[in-house]
């Protein structure tokens, strides 16, 4: 290296000389021709041109000098930073946030909806599921119905059936219940995922009589039996059944949105198949050169032939292709995307900022570029360093936002609820995509707002800069006053967006779900059906828990219902009135069906409106018996009184003989919002589990104190009543009420925090044009104070500019809003897409946080002193 | 501007002919810089005046290629300069510059004669 630069001294020093000779060679003969030394020589020099100039071009013609100017650049631009750290550290902070948070959410992004799903050929996969005469295309398929699809398409290469029902396990720690799927023996074929031991299921192992095996998923693998590789072969009692595993699934196998530990075989026989009720989804691969709308249209006759074939359960049912990418990412794209709109939002309004500040430096170096265009800089030249310059910045930025998105991915990913159906959260980290976003942005920032101060400065003539001296550059303030305009525009679009989800969570939270959450714990479980086959059983089990739990200190009631509110889980079942005209097969109406047992009201605090509650005497050998809701009662007996009305109800019959004298409603109840606090309550009958006993139930305990304390306690007395029956989940009605909101609370609060900074940046933005502006014309203000204006004019004149500014871009920005914010219809609750409210109460912050920023420098303005002023020039 | 008026009867450089220029006025001997812009100068009657800023770059570049050497040596003046000459690469190049002008004067000639 040394010898190098040696050699580019020698090099620059001939070329010095060079030119030395050339002009004294010039000088000594326009000598001879008769000019006087001194006019020789001078006019030798005019003629030659700019010295400098020649000598650089020159020397960029030797190679490797722009390696060089590229170090030096390298070096000053540093010193540059270090010189002035305010600035530095405003550009450097902003990046950081900026770049930090598109780095995360494009981390997120990337992962949840742009790569594939981790199966093999995932494009050909796709769920089938039935469309309901309600209008809800994704609901639950019927098992004869699915019988009848696998043998009649000619689409699918296979088509599997999966239920999901929790499993209970007796494992060190006693009896527990995870989450299992009951799956046909197409299932893993469909899906092209080999096991990591012993192997899947095969047909066979799905006939009805077949022995019954499992698979494991890998985490019961390493928590039941420390990954040990011999457990193939060894039985494992599922639900009290002896099951014997043949295999282990890798780790993080799972069907998008249906989360299991354990598959089992779902061994059908098809005599018996039951030909009412919908509980199971399909998973089927398309045949290659099959497309999604051949099948769905295949699909669509055959739904139609299972309807004239099956009437009483298939009237106006049909059938619905999804894609299973689509159905994984569905519901989070377009909240997502939103997401990561407001952060590029962000991510620009930071990038105008620095643009600005980067002119408003290049303004105040002007004088710098000027003498050094002067001595002979080449144009260019220039613009390669303030690139630099900002490149450097970027990188800074770039490099600190990285660690920002490090701890802010998981940060965002904890925020996200537990019931987020966000596929695969566990698998991201920022990676090497999230890396090369992180550089293509910060390089593309630095080039951004590098080059248009750059160019800025390239562009000006020499004679203009010099004539214009260090006088206001205006074409600079006009680039500065676009780019504020801008942001604001921006900045605008984003505070709606935020005010909108932001009242959307206040309606959410204003919203009476029907029932008090607060000290209600919740045990979730699937009970035994192997041992409690019974009715009988069944129904004392739950009363025998149900009355030991209510006897522990600190209880003060207790209940159960077959599936929580909020929790994502309802039931339907068609009814009809009695003292009515009995409708024709199928075509009864559709109600909500609860199943409970006595307490439940009471621990819920739903409030009983008329009636009775359901209680003790309501057993499996009385009269039918059911409690409906409000929304029941406005909507079936209007002006009529339902007390001791009887009416149908399809549930619990499975499709056998509709026999007299039906439920008997005894009381009334208030309206509880099952489905989530954004849906309006529905018409719901409630059955007693003494009646109508399932195997589903979640026990709802009402405490004293803080309900998890006593969930060992409850726990305790369950298992006494039976060690072998385990429980599911168990969590507090709270939790499940700040679960159902947690999407619109995180899309709120970060949409929130992205709108609150966009706003900030604008401001600073703002701030800076006006200070700039003011430093710029405080001549102008002298020679007016000189003349006469007051200090308030003045005042008027900067507050009114920044106004103006504003106004501008809350303009633009209200438009783009108009415009924007239709996208977020379907994540908004309570309040319209162009809610006035919102609009109006942003114009007005905006005007007032822009006066606000425009104050100080207006400030500045006022203190003008004329003297002062008039005798710097 | 000044700068036009004065030079309104010399013609600007086509793109690539300086090279050919440079190479051309060395084949009478080694040259200086100033030299080689005078003999230009001379050749062409003023008509062709060489830009300095274009001068000594060309010759950097035509350096680089091989096609013309430097040494330093003493003018009649008893003063350093840099002379150039041209090397068996660079005759080689002006013969092929020159019968590549040629076509293309002929060229140019066939097009803009009067019809």
């Amino acid at each position: 290296m040394k010898w190098l630069r040696r050699r580019r001294r020698t090099a620059e020093e001939e070329l010095d000389d060079e030119i030395r000779f050339h002009l004294a060679e010039e000088a000594r003969l326009r000598g001879e021709s008769g000019a006087s030394p001194d006019q020789a020589a001078a006019s030798a020099r005019r003629d030659f041109g700019n010295v400098t100039l020649v000598t650089e071009l020159t020397r960029a013609a030797w190679g490797g000098r722009a390696l060089d100017d590229l170090a030096q650049d390298l070096r000053f631009a540093w010193r540059l930073l270090k010189r002035s750290p305010g600035f530095t550290a405003v550009a450097v902070a902003t990046l950081a946030l900026a770049i930090g948070a598109t780095t995360a959410l494009f981390t997120v992004v990337d992962d949840v909806l742009l790569r594939p799903l981790p199966f093999p050929e995932s494009e050909r996969l796709v769920m089938v599921w039935e469309r309901s005469p309600l209008g809800n295309p994704t609901n639950s398929v019927n098992v004869q119905n699915y019988l009848d699809w696998r043998a009649r398409n000619r689409s699918f290469r296979d088509i599997a059936l999966v239920q999901p029902v929790p499993m209970n396990l007796v494992g060190p720690a006693g009896a527990e219940q995870v989450r299992g799927l009951l799956v046909t023996g197409e299932f893993f074929d469909v899906l092209g995922v080999p096991p990591l031991v012993g192997r899947v299921f095969r047909r066979g192992d799905d006939v009805d009589g077949a022995p019954r095996t499992v698979v494991l998923g890998y985490g019961v693998w390493q928590r039941f039996y420390g990954g040990s590789p011999d457990v193939v072969g060894r039985k494992v009692a599922v639900n009290a059944n002896d099951c014997e595993i043949v295999g282990v699934m890798p780790p993080g196998f799972a069907l998008p949105g249906q989360p299991a530990e354990v598959f089992a075989a779902y061994q059908i026989d098809p005599a018996q198949a039951p030909r009412s009720g919908r509980s199971a989804s399909t998973v089927a691969r398309l045949r290659p050169g099959v497309t999604v709308r051949a099948a769905q249209a295949e699909m669509s006759a055959i739904a139609a032939q299972t309807e004239r074939e099956r009437p009483e359960n298939n009237t106006r049912w049909g059938a619905n292709v999804v894609p299973l990418r689509e159905q994984a990412i569905g519901e989070v794209r377009s909240g997502l995307l939103v997401l990561f709109a407001a952060v590029v939002c962000v991510l620009l309004i930071a990038c105008a900022n620095i643009a600005s500040l980067l002119i408003m430096r290049a303004s105040a170096r002007s004088r710098e570029m000027t003498v050094r265009l002067a001595l002979g800089a080449g144009r260019w030249r220039l613009v390669q360093q303030l690139v630099v310059e900002s490149v450097l910045l970027a990188a800074l930025g770039g490099g600190l936002g990285l660690l920002l998105a490090r701890t802010g991915v998981p940060a965002i990913i904890a925020m996200f609820p537990s019931n987020f159906p966000l596929p695969r959260a566990e698998e991201i980290r920022v990676d090497r995509a999230a890396l090369g976003w992180t550089a293509a942005v910060s390089l593309g920032a630095g080039l951004f707002f590098g080059l248009l101060p750059g160019l800025q400065a390239g562009r000006r003539g020499l004679a203009d800069a010099l004539r214009s001296g260090a006088r206001v550059v205006s074409a600079g303030r006009r680039l500065r006053t676009v780019l504020v305009v801008a942001e604001v525009t921006l900045a605008v679009v984003l505070v709606v967006a935020a005010g909108l989800l932001i009242r959307s969570l206040a309606h959410l939270h204003a919203v009476d779900p029907g029932f008090r959450a607060e000290r209600v714990l919740t045990l979730r479980m699937f009970i035994l059906p192997t041992k409690y086959s019974d009715p009988d059983r069944r129904v004392a089990v739950l009363q025998q828990m149900l009355e030991r739990v209510r006897q522990l200190p600190g209880v003060t009631s207790a209940g159960a219902i077959h599936f929580l509110p909020l929790s994502g889980a309802n039931s339907g079942t068609d009814f009809h009135r009695l003292d009515r005209p009995a409708p024709p097969p199928g075509q009864g109406e559709a109600t909500a069906v609860s199943v409970i047992m006595p307490g439940y009201f009471r621990t819920m605090g739903i409030p009983l409106r008329a009636g009775r509650d359901l209680d003790e005497r309501d057993g499996l050998r009385s009269q039918r018996v059911a409690v409906v809701n409000e929304a029941f009662v406005r909507r079936i007996f209007p002006g009529e009184e339902p007390l001791g009305k009887r009416i149908f109800v399809g549930w619990g019959y499975g499709g056998g003989p509709r026999v007299e004298p039906g439920f008997e409603i005894v009381g009334v109840v208030g309206n509880v919002r099952h489905d989530g606090l954004h849906t309006e309550p529905t018409p719901t009958v409630f059955l007693s589990h003494a009646q109508q006993p399932g195997y589903m139930a979640s026990l709802v305990v009402r405490t004293a104190g803080d309900p998890l304390a006593l969930a060992s306690a409850v726990r305790a007395e369950m298992a006494r009543v039976d060690p072998e029956q385990g429980v599911l989940t168990v969590g507090t009605m709270q939790g499940l009420l700040a679960d159902s909101i947690a999407r619109p609370r995180l899309q709120a609060v970060l949409v929130g925090a992205f709108a609150a900074l966009a706003l900030v940046m604008a401001c600073v933005g703002l701030y800076g044009v006006l200070a700039y502006s003011v430093e710029q014309r405080r001549r102008e203000m002298g020679v007016r104070v000189a003349i006469g204006a007051s200090p308030r004019a003045l005042l008027g004149m900067v507050v009114g500019e920044g106004v103006r500014l504003t106004a501008t871009g809350l303009l633009l920005g209200l438009a783009g809003a108009l415009v924007a914010t239709r996208f977020l219809v379907s994540l908004l609750y309570g309040v319209g897409p162009t809610d006035p409210l919102v609009f109006l109460g942003v114009a007005a912050v905006l005007l007032i946080v822009a006066a606000a920023a425009s104050y100080v420098p207006a400030r500045q303005a006022m203190r003008v002193d004329p003297v002062v002023v008039l005798r710097d020039e | 501007m000044a700068r036009g008026g004065r030079y309104q009867n010399r013609i600007e450089l086509l793109q690539g002919t300086l090279d050919m220029l440079i190479l051309r006025t060395l084949q009478w001997g080694p040259r200086h810089g100033h030299g080689i812009g005078l003999a230009i100068r001379a050749g062409s009657e003023d008509a062709l005046c060489v830009d300095h800023g274009s001068l000594y770059p060309a010759l950097h570049r035509l350096r680089e290629q091989g096609w013309i050497a430097a040494e330093w040596r003493l003018t009649e003046n008893k003063q350093r300069a840099r002379y150039y000459r041209l090397t068996p690469a660079g005759k080689k190049q002006l013969a092929a510059e020159r019968s590549r002008w040629e076509r293309l004067v002929a060229a140019i000639a066939g097009v803009m004669r009067p019809a």
